[in-house]
């Protein structure tokens, strides 16, 4: 039982994180139509820029928001490269944007080296239903928890939260009433860049960061978000959930080696169904 | 031109050094894979980031066979075979796919081999096979770089002339319809499915062949040697030289790795730190892909072809990917 409980919320934090990243391709993809492969260089470098801030003497919680700000800059920085230019296709822009994932690897090799690093998160440990665990597992979920529902009200209360599900809408219509389509996609970009950025930053103290790791994460992410086919952010949740909790069991009661695997057929699956139902709808 | 091109190449490995024909193996090796990858992408339109999955199975195919004392040319031979009939076993469900979600697809596939492959005792595990004998054929032994370099050549040239024919062919003109307009394409009695699938399979042989070569020529192969980033190399060389276009391919191939080598040639002088060539390369091959595709969006060589002739457009016009 206290073994069940340890994978199971050691499964939903790491779903957490998959869910953040996931939403942040969701915003983007919503309101660009773009499919950001860079998703997952946002949380390297916003992990690898903490322990750089840490061992800098910046507390705890600073050192981590600021991480957040800058992977919302370097996303606004994508968004601009990959959509600034008019006319760019978005499967350009797909095309764009692997090539700034891979610059990242450039620029974080120069910076950082190429060895795995990670930095200490909340410390101590709690006992949940009998199960030990770190409170950092309890922290990446109440976070988690607190960003999306702020995210949710965003879109759903604010003025620019309705301009930017305008946008995602009909970029046309939105035009016409006096929305700017490009600045809507940027700031898509930036909220995207934040989102995984925190995702980074929360995931590393529990699973080591180096700078190739963004392909698996933005797999997981996008994972996570084609349950909802990469515009519904509550079935990102739930796919970044279910994802978590299956490779934590996977890994836990089998091998660590299949935990990838999970996630790859699970997307792999998901994609072919929803593939066999398209057809139908495009052919009529 | 064609013609002059052919030459140059066929003399080169007779003046090249020992470290300039390791690279001209690896170059003519990409191009092999690329030729295929820039059909699939300039004629099915869709970005494929799975193309060294295709040369990994070559490569353990003509490996394992070698290993298991099967004659080295069998081997050679079974490669592409192998990596076709892979494509089409996994061709069937993800070709339903398009754009970013084929993208996605053929990237878990290729971490899926991966690590299966990793796993895989039959094929030494994370460590890979080791020990694999030169290419032989009746007594014949290829040992030397330069008989890999002509190898490599024959493999390019028939790489080469194959896709040429299949564009030029019945099967090519109807590819290209459906790379400009499905629908339509598929009205007046394309076979989609079945010429799309054609393109995925002989693009895989393809980059099988080059897998084959490769597992004689460097004698070892680990799950390592063919990374999610050799994949992306791939496109990169593809959509640089410009897609649906073989001279574009090779051109784009050439260009690639002659510019990374020189530039870690460079990086690896004394007094640079010892991450100064990867950085490099990752910096190339990145500036590279968004520079063209932002501003050249079909590529070098159509840009270059539209330039001189300023006649209409010959080849598909595709949009980047």
């Amino acid at each position: 039982m206290a073994e069940l409980v340890q994978y199971l919320i050691t499964g939903i934090a790491a779903g957490c994180a998959y869910a953040l990243l996931g939403s942040g391709l969701v915003v983007i993809y919503r309101v660009t139509r773009v499919v950001n492969f860079a998703q997952g260089s946002f949380a390297v470098l916003a992990a690898l820029t903490v322990t750089t801030l840490l061992a800098a003497g910046l507390p705890h919680g600073l050192a981590e928001a600021l991480a957040v700000l800058l992977a919302a800059g370097i996303g606004l920085l994508i968004g601009l490269v990959a959509t600034g230019k008019p006319g760019t296709t978005p499967q350009a822009a797909l095309i764009v944007t692997l090539g700034l994932g891979v610059l990242a690897y450039a620029v974080e090799i120069l910076l950082w080296g190429d060895q795995p690093r990670s930095f200490p998160g909340l410390g101590g440990s709690t006992t949940v239903l009998g199960a030990r665990l770190q409170t950092h597992y309890l922290l990446i979920v109440a976070v988690t928890a607190v960003v999306l529902a702020g995210t949710t009200l965003l879109f759903a209360r604010t003025d620019l939260g309705k301009a930017l599900t305008a946008t995602a809408a009909d970029p046309y219509a939105a035009r016409v009433i006096g929305i700017s389509v490009l600045r809507m996609g940027l700031l898509a970009f930036a909220l995207g860049g934040a989102l995984g950025g925190l995702a980074g930053v929360l995931i590393t103290p529990v699973q080591q960061v180096s700078f190739d790791s963004d392909v698996v994460l933005v797999v997981n992410g996008f994972s996570a978000a084609i349950l909802g086919d990469l515009t519904r952010p509550g079935l990102t949740l739930v796919g970044g959930l279910l994802l978590g909790i299956v490779q934590a069991l996977v890994a836990g009661y089998g091998s660590t080696a299949y935990q990838t695997e999970v996630a790859l057929i699970f997307m792999l699956a998901v994609l072919i169904a929803r593939a066999g139902r398209r057809e139908l709808v495009e052919a009529a | 031109m064609k013609w002059l091109v052919l030459a140059v190449a066929a003399v080169l490995p007779a003046v090249l050094t020992r470290g300039q024909l390791t690279v001209y193996i690896l170059l003519g090796l990409a191009a092999m894979a690329v030729v295929g990858l820039s059909l699939l992408m300039g004629y099915a339109g869709q970005v494929s980031l799975g193309q060294a999955s295709f040369t990994a199975i070559g490569a353990y195919t003509a490996g394992l066979l070698a290993v298991h004392d099967v004659p080295p040319l069998l081997g050679l031979v079974a490669a592409p075979v192998a990596a076709a009939s892979a494509a089409v076993v996994v061709g069937v469900p993800i070709l339903r796919l398009r754009g970013h979600q084929l993208a996605f697809a053929t990237l878990a596939l290729q971490l899926i081999l991966l690590s299966v492959l990793g796993d895989a005792d039959w094929a030494g595990g994370a460590i890979g096979l080791q020990g694999l004998p030169y290419l032989s054929a009746g007594g014949v032994e290829l040992t030397g770089d330069r008989d890999y370099a002509y190898l490599v050549l024959a493999g390019v040239v028939v790489t080469t002339v194959i896709a040429s024919l299949l564009v030029r062919s019945r099967v090519g003109r109807g590819l290209r319809a459906l790379a400009t307009a499905e629908v339509a394409a598929e009205a007046s009695g394309v076979p989609v499915g079945a010429y799309r699938l054609l393109v995925f399979a002989v693009s895989a042989a393809f980059a099988g062949l080059a897998g084959g070569i490769y597992a004689f020529y460097v004698g070892y192969l680990a799950p390592g040697s063919f990374p999610v980033l050799l994949s992306i190399e791939y496109v990169v060389m593809a959509v640089v030289g410009g897609l649906g276009s073989i001279a574009g391919a090779l051109l784009g191939a050439t260009l690639i790795t002659v510019v990374v080598q020189v530039l870690s040639t460079l990086a690896t002088r004394p007094g640079m730190p010892s991450y100064a060539p990867s950085v490099l390369s990752y910096a190339v091959y990145a500036l590279l892909l968004i520079a063209v595709v932002l501003f050249l969006p079909n590529g070098i060589v159509p840009a270059l072809r539209r330039k001189l002739r300023r006649g209409p457009e010959r080849t598909a016009d595709r949009v980047a990917a």
